[in-house]
């Protein structure tokens, strides 16, 4: 590792952050397009029934209606889904959830769209729903599928459980929940989508995963593949709500079936609806130990609710079971997890993948343990770690990343004793809690993960990143710019990303599962290296010198007589003769055999981790059992700093993600039929509910296997916010709540009914 | 529904126009002029601040305007805060402090910082926070938000 | 979005002209009307806009009476010097009003139309025995606020008739005044309950009036007599406060909705209760004697 650093580590800033900062930068909905059409999509108003009739006729007599299309329409597959085709574009047959799409009524302007589909009359038989994942398992369950309502169930065994509870000093059982939560991005889902007149398709969207969507909407038209282009514009945010075709399908279908170019902008409301969200959870959990806190049994059942649709929830129950024990050793494990179809919105990815939820159980748990045993919860914790080569229940070697966690420890430690010094606002009850966390990187053992990533340079000098993976806000382009830069030992100013279009960019696979850094800059490096060699091969030619007597240094190539020559130079007379320096690479997350397991199902096991911890300091307010988050500490590794705002900007993101995970999100079925779908009911912290000290301890243990040593830092800044406040707030009045949010109503409630 | 005349200025420029009575100042600052920078991110609740911008003096939220309310108005928009090509201090300490990530809230959250800013040029940290409440952000958790906002104090203060 | 008739009167006697001439709904600072047409749940074929009416826009005291114009903003409210002298607990109230930007164009005159339980500026008007005064082209009265509220978005406004103006008389001698809130979140919060009290002393710094309103805890913000009495004439001690908060249990009749529940807001509310008398009798004790 180069002990200099051109750009890595850096404060560089963002290029397109000043299109943001003027108002300059297109969104998909700000792009203009000539002869724009627009579509509103009518929405089924029951929870569970059968289609039984839709009446466009009214709708289709609308002035400035060009038509409306329903699920007959569809020429194609009638179904999508990320890892289940199960997901119908509009509903032909089953309606499975409030709000699920029906019809999508086309107009030359957007009222006249919005005012038609009102008048479209949709005929439903009811069905009962179910909207509870444990009951929707049990045999006489409403089916939403013909299959029953079971989708996943997995069930890692290690050792022996029954033993480990028998020599067990202390046994505690209790069950957690966590509640559907959105990630609630600022842009709402939305295309456009234009059928050109050669028969092609373009579609601009705000997708995670762009290349998915080619082939999608090419299966939903029945149409080649390569007929179909997508383009990314810039991105609002998408946490892995937006990997989804949904809407790029929707308006692919309706630019379709009139030749032009329509717009689809899901509103607040829909996009509450019908996008991915988080897995609401019920986790029983059982855990043994010794009476030194030394941890020897753990047992967990989980059902998982992933509503409508499968989306990503077989994946996320993967997550979900690999992270039940934490960042611990379990000798004996018995972990078990149901994912189920219910009646609800459909959840998928979102920051966390299953994370989230585990981590709320386990780390609670884990403090319960301390306290009945009378052990401080830094200790607990320090005796149970897992440390470097020890065997996870999934057969997995912990590698060296692991050394990370005793660090978090004596981080969290002294944070801790800090924290606890703080004395309380008048009226007030102060309390400080930690939690720990491991998120997995990458997809899974056995799921292709092949990202693909381009390099070019100018004949100005500069280089363009070809990046085959959409940047979703967070600032991937500036890690891609930075790496790339770092390997040509060029400044960052001189580097430049491309907008993502499937015809044109490599296919960098989709944006997810804190991979970007780790996936885009492997290939980066790889893809810049070869550059260099093209660099040098076109010297040697244009100078006429072998080029095993040529160098490169920072952007110069050096002859074996100290003549340097600027790359510009060579670059355009390489052009002037018709040749390009264009480099590809592909990085595929490995999974190597000989240390891969190879017993579990597809996508388990994860092999590589980001661990990290999160002290928070709370103050509660004992009479109305109101909380404050006042102070956030997050100790993460990264393995190497690419960009120090880069990574400050994640872990602050993820925390408030957090905390508001902790304190009052929660998207609930209303008792009028409806759900919680916006946001004056579902709340997300604002600038006021973000704790006024924020603190970052950053560690950089290098990942062997990571460009320049560093990994991923997306989502493990999500699950400990939740348990370090809930332990907080336990150390703060005794009051153990163990279902998310934790309300001002819980807290009273419990106390109450302790009393 | 009888269409309105309304006549108003947006960044220092007279306007007029004729428009339904039940478009929204947002909806005519985005679809009839052109400027996108202010943003539908609540679906016109007044809940996320994504559409501020400064009308009269005030950081209102466009999405709670119906046009003809705009009448007689002079409305500033992310797009006018360039001045005479050299960036507004927010704008910049905003890229500067890392503050903008996907940037959806960006645009509303300068004009919100602005108008506090022209009110209280030295805002502490509370008041940052508190003139900053009507704004949602998902992606920052508001740290470097609130720090660029008194980088652009700090500077306007020296100038 | 609904369709509508656009009206823009320059001045109350334009005002009165057309709502006779349209039966239309008026339409103020915007912040709860347009949300609440989005959501096709408020319509009107005509909206008559009342903000460009400056001379509903006014704070003023006149002969020991505090005149409030309906169209005064919460950020006009918030940042009074009148009122902070005159009515401490409404300037807090207004300052909790949603956030700055709705703060800037939301009306006292439509906070009290919206005849919301949650209404912030209400509780702290209502513990001033504030009155409302309603204006039509043909009369006008003036009703106690109190009467005003019928329950959640019911008032007793009559058609083609417009809230003028809200007044109060300023208190005098010893007093204090206080309000309390608690939201789901610290920013934009809708009040989960709320609560205002005022409390007068007399010379030996007893309590010659006590007043308290609470919010979100019943169809309308309420008074709590129950409350109100057991300081009548006492000693305001802790105990008695705390005594009269719980008492205010019996004037409440709280739900249980996507904000909260029942059993939690009739808890919070005699907190609330509690901590608003205890903060205008410490305000009050000062003044005594002085």
């Amino acid at each position: 590792m180069p002990s200099k650093t051109i750009t890595l580590g850096k404060s560089e800033l963002r290029k397109d952050a000043w299109a943001k900062a003027t108002g300059a930068a297109q969104y998909v909905a700000d792009i203009k397009h000539e002869d724009l059409r627009y579509g509103a999509v009518v929405r089924s108003t029951v929870h569970h029934g059968r289609l039984v009739a839709v009446d466009a006729s009214a709708a289709q007599e609308a002035p400035g209606v060009l038509r409306v299309i329903t699920g007959g329409d569809i020429p194609g597959e009638k179904a999508f889904g990320a890892l289940v085709h199960d997901q119908p574009p509009l509903v032909v047959d089953l309606i499975r959830h409030l709000g699920e799409p029906i019809a999508v009524v086309i107009a030359e302007t957007k009222a006249a769209a919005e005012r038609a589909a009102k008048l479209v009359e949709v005929e439903y038989e009811a069905i009962e729903p179910v909207h509870d994942p444990q009951e929707a398992v049990a045999p006489e369950a409403p089916r939403l599928y013909t299959e029953g309502n079971l989708i996943s169930h997995y069930e890692i065994k290690d050792g022996d459980v029954a033993s480990g509870f028998a020599e067990a000093d202390i046994v505690l059982e209790d069950t957690f929940s966590v509640p559907l939560v959105s990630p609630a991005y600022l842009e709402t889902e939305n295309a456009v989508a234009r059928w050109n007149a050669d028969d092609t398709l373009t579609v601009w969207v705000s997708s995670q995963h762009p290349f998915t969507d080619q082939l999608e909407i090419a299966a939903t038209l029945g149409i080649p593949a390569e007929k179909v282009q997508v383009k990314s514009a810039v991105i609002g945010g998408a946490f892995g709500g937006k990997e989804d075709a949904s809407i790029a399908i929707l308006a692919a279908l309706a630019a379709w079936a009139v030749k032009g170019t329509v717009k689809l902008v899901n509103s607040r409301q829909e996009s509450f609806w019908a996008h991915p969200k988080r897995h609401p959870a019920q986790i029983e959990l059982k855990l043994g130990a010794k009476k030194d806190g030394t941890f020897v049994a753990l047992q967990a059942k989980a059902h998982v609710d992933t509503g409508a649709f499968a989306s990503y929830g077989p994946a996320v129950g993967i997550i979900l079971t690999e992270t039940l024990a934490g960042s611990y050793r379990v000798p004996n494990v018995d972990l078990e997890t149901v994912v189920a179809y219910t009646n609800n919105p459909l959840a998928g990815a979102m920051r966390g993948f299953g994370s989230p939820q585990s981590h709320f159980a386990i780390e609670s748990m884990v403090d319960m343990l301390a306290v009945e045993l009378g052990l401080d919860t830094v200790e607990v914790r320090r005796k149970n770690i897992l440390r470097v080569g020890d065997k996870m229940f999934t057969g997995v070697i912990v590698n060296e990343t692991a050394n990370s966690l005793p660090e978090c420890l004596s981080h969290a430690e002294e944070v801790l004793k800090r924290f606890e010094a703080i004395e309380p606002t008048a009226g007030k009850v102060a309390g400080s809690g930690l939690a720990l966390v491991m998120q997995s990187m990458g997809l899974g053992a056995k799921v292709p993960d092949d990202s693909t990533q381009g390099l070019e340079w100018l004949p100005d000098g500069s280089v363009a990143v070809h990046l085959g993976s959409p940047d979703l806000g967070q600032g991937l382009t500036m890690i891609a710019e930075q790496i790339a830069a770092e390997t040509l030992e060029l400044p960052y100013e001189q580097v430049k990303s491309i907008d993502l279009d499937t015809w044109r960019s490599p296919n960098g696979n989709v944006t997810c599962a804190s991979r970007m850094t780790y996936m885009v800059g492997n290939a980066l490096v790889d893809a810049a290296e070869q550059l260099k060699s093209q660099m040098l091969a076109q010297a040697a030619r244009l100078l006429n010198q072998p080029q095993d007597r040529l160098t490169y240094q920072g952007g110069e190539v050096v002859t074996a007589g100290g003549e340097r020559i600027a790359v510009k130079e060579i670059v355009s007379r390489a052009a002037d003769d018709g040749i390009a320096l264009q480099s590809e690479a592909t990085f595929s997350f490995p999974y190597p055999e000989e240390t891969t397991p190879q017993h579990l199902p597809i996508g388990m096991p994860h092999v590589l981790f980001c661990f990290g911890a999160q002290i928070a300091r709370v103050e509660v307010d004992p009479e109305l059992g109101t909380v404050d988050v006042t102070h956030l500490a997050a100790v993460h590794d990264v393995g190497r700093v690419i960009s120090r705002p880069g990574v400050e900007g994640q872990i602050e993101g993820g925390a408030a993600m957090g905390v508001g995970y902790a304190l009052f999100e929660s998207m609930d079925l209303k008792p009028d039929g409806g759900w919680v779908d916006n946001f004056t009911e579902y709340l997300i912290p604002t600038s006021k509910d973000m704790p006024p000290s924020f603190e970052n301890i950053i560690l950089e243990i290098p990942e062997e296997s990571g460009p320049f040593g560093a990994k991923g830092i997306g989502e493990v800044t999500v699950p400990p916010t939740a348990p370090a406040v809930a332990n907080a707030v336990y150390d703060a009045i005794g009051v153990r709540v163990k279902s998310l949010p934790l309300t001002p109503e819980k807290l009273i409630h419990i106390r109450s009914n302790a009393e | 529904m009888k269409s309105i005349q309304i006549s108003f200025v947006v960044n220092g420029k007279a306007v007029t126009l004729s428009s339904a009575p039940n478009r929204t100042l947002l909806e005519i600052l985005r679809d009839d002029l052109g400027l996108t920078g202010a943003k539908d991110a609540c679906g016109g609740e007044g809940e996320c601040g994504a559409c501020t911008v400064i009308m009269d003096g005030a950081a209102i939220n466009a999405c709670l305007v119906f046009i003809g309310q705009a009448d007689g108005s002079s409305v500033e928009t992310i797009e006018g805060l360039e001045d005479n090509g050299n960036l507004h201090p927010l704008q910049r300490t905003f890229v500067e402090a890392g503050a903008v990530q996907c940037g959806y809230c960006t645009p509303g959250v300068i004009m919100a910082s602005k108008a506090l800013l022209d009110e209280n040029p030295n805002p502490s940290n509370v008041e940052i926070r508190e003139g900053l409440s009507g704004n949602l952000c998902r992606c920052t958790g508001y740290v470097k938000i609130v720090e660029a906002v008194r980088m652009a104090a700090e500077e306007i203060s020296h100038a | 979005m609904l369709e509508f008739d656009f009206l823009q009167p320059q001045s109350l006697a334009e005002l009165m002209v057309a709502l006779d001439e349209t039966g239309g709904s008026i339409l103020a600072g915007g912040t709860d009307v347009i949300p609440r047409m989005r959501s096709n749940l408020f319509s009107a074929s005509t909206l008559v806009d009342v903000s460009k009416i400056g001379e509903l826009s006014f704070i003023e005291e006149r002969a020991g009476e505090i005149v409030i114009g309906a169209l005064t903003t919460h950020a006009e409210l918030m940042n009074s010097e009148v009122l902070r002298s005159a009515n401490p607990a409404l300037v807090d109230a207004a300052a909790s009003v949603g956030c700055n930007q709705t703060r800037q164009r939301g009306t006292l005159g439509g906070n009290l139309a919206n005849a919301s339980p949650a209404a912030d500026t209400v509780p702290p008007l209502l513990v001033f025995d504030a009155q409302v005064r309603l204006v039509s082209s043909d009369s006008e009265r003036t009703l106690p606020l109190i009467d005003f509220f019928v329950g959640p978005g019911k008032t007793r406004l009559g058609p083609a008739e417009v809230i003028h103006t809200v007044s109060f008389p300023r208190l005098t001698g010893a007093w204090g005044a206080a309000f309390q809130k608690i939201g789901k979140r610290s920013g934009m919060a809708i009040a989960v309950v709320s609560a205002a009290a005022a409390v007068v002393l007399d010379e030996t710094g007893k309590v010659s009036d006590a007043r308290l309103a609470l919010g979100s805890v019943a169809p309308t913000v309420v008074r709590s007599p129950k409350a109100e009495s057991i300081l009548q004439g006492q000693q305001p001690t802790p105990k008695l406060i705390k005594a009269a908060a719980q008492a205010s249990a019996g004037d409440i009749s709280p739900i249980s909705d996507v904000r909260s529940t029942a059993e939690y807001r009739r808890h919070a509310a005699t907190v609330l209760a509690e901590r608003a008398f205890q903060q205008a009798v410490d305000q009050a004790v000062s003044l005594v004697g002085a």
